[in-house]
């Protein structure tokens, strides 16, 4: 019974956040030289869906976009030069992303720019119920976790349209949880 | 008019304070505020409360929102790198 009850208190912070794989970028910070760190939850997102203004399309698209979304979970790293981080470095994500769950639905390199970028989903029976992005460049190195339901079209259309403000990574991480 | 001078000397003549006259005027300054300005105090207090809750939530939110923004543009960039790879190819 009491192991029971440690199993089940041990499975409680896997309950509350959604996150479907773990971030474990420890070789990556070590080398960055600024550092992003985002971590939000169902809660935080429906709190923010809020403060986005349906009459801006831009927000607008936004706040549809986030509606099926559980919880985004980012981390982006920038390097003051190129090869400071190796591909060994992104090893505990890739293994983690080998698993039976998880399809590879697009692995793209560009040779131009030594950019790479990784897109993988989340299957649970023939439904998505999350995505995950590995993008990298020699100076730059950005994972994503996105649980729930989310319109893929719609977030590359996104990436390209820019309604969504620049922000500058900070120094130190950010963390919301 | 004598008896009425006599009289309005008498009446108007100057007397002595009864004894702790000033104390219990001090006593009478010092007495707390009325039932009504409490509650007006508190009523007051109330609304700067919840003025600075209204506040502060708004702040948050402003804050969740520029959180998702942020997220929402790493994870949108490499996506639309990998459209416009993918476009190219098939073009």
């Amino acid at each position: 019974m009491k192991t029971l009850l440690i199993a089940c208190l041990a499975a409680l912070p896997v309950l509350a956040a959604p996150q479907q794989f773990q971030l474990n970028l420890d070789a990556v910070a070590a080398k960055a030289s600024q550092h992003v760190d985002v971590s939000l939850n169902s809660a935080t997102l429906q709190f923010a869906a809020k403060f986005l203004d349906a009459d801006n399309p831009d927000e607008s698209r936004v706040r549809k976009l986030i509606e099926g979304i559980e919880g985004i979970y980012v981390r982006h790293y920038n390097f003051k030069a190129a090869g400071t981080w190796t591909q060994a470095d992104l090893e505990p994500i890739r293994a983690q992303l080998r698993g039976p769950e998880w399809s590879k639905i697009v692995g793209s390199t560009n040779a131009e720019d030594g950019g790479s970028t990784e897109v993988w989903l989340h299957l649970a029976g023939n439904k998505t119920i999350g995505v995950a992005i590995v993008a990298t460049d020699p100076k730059e190195v950005t994972v994503v976790n996105i649980a729930g339901n989310i319109d893929l079209e719609a977030l590359a259309k996104l990436g390209g349209h820019f309604g969504v403000p620049k922000v500058k990574p900070a120094d130190k991480p950010q963390k919301e949880e | 008019m004598d008896w009425l001078e006599d009289e309005l000397r008498r009446a108007l003549a100057r007397q002595e304070a009864p004894v702790g006259f000033a104390d219990h005027v001090m006593a009478r300054r010092a007495v707390r505020p009325s039932g009504a300005r409490r509650w007006l105090a508190a009523a007051a207090m109330v609304v700067v409360a919840a003025g600075a809750a209204g506040a502060w939530r708004q702040y948050q939110g402003y804050e969740a929102k520029r959180e998702v923004m942020l997220a929402l543009r790493l994870s949108a960039a490499p996506m639309h790198r990998v459209q416009l790879e993918v476009r190219s190819i098939s073009q």
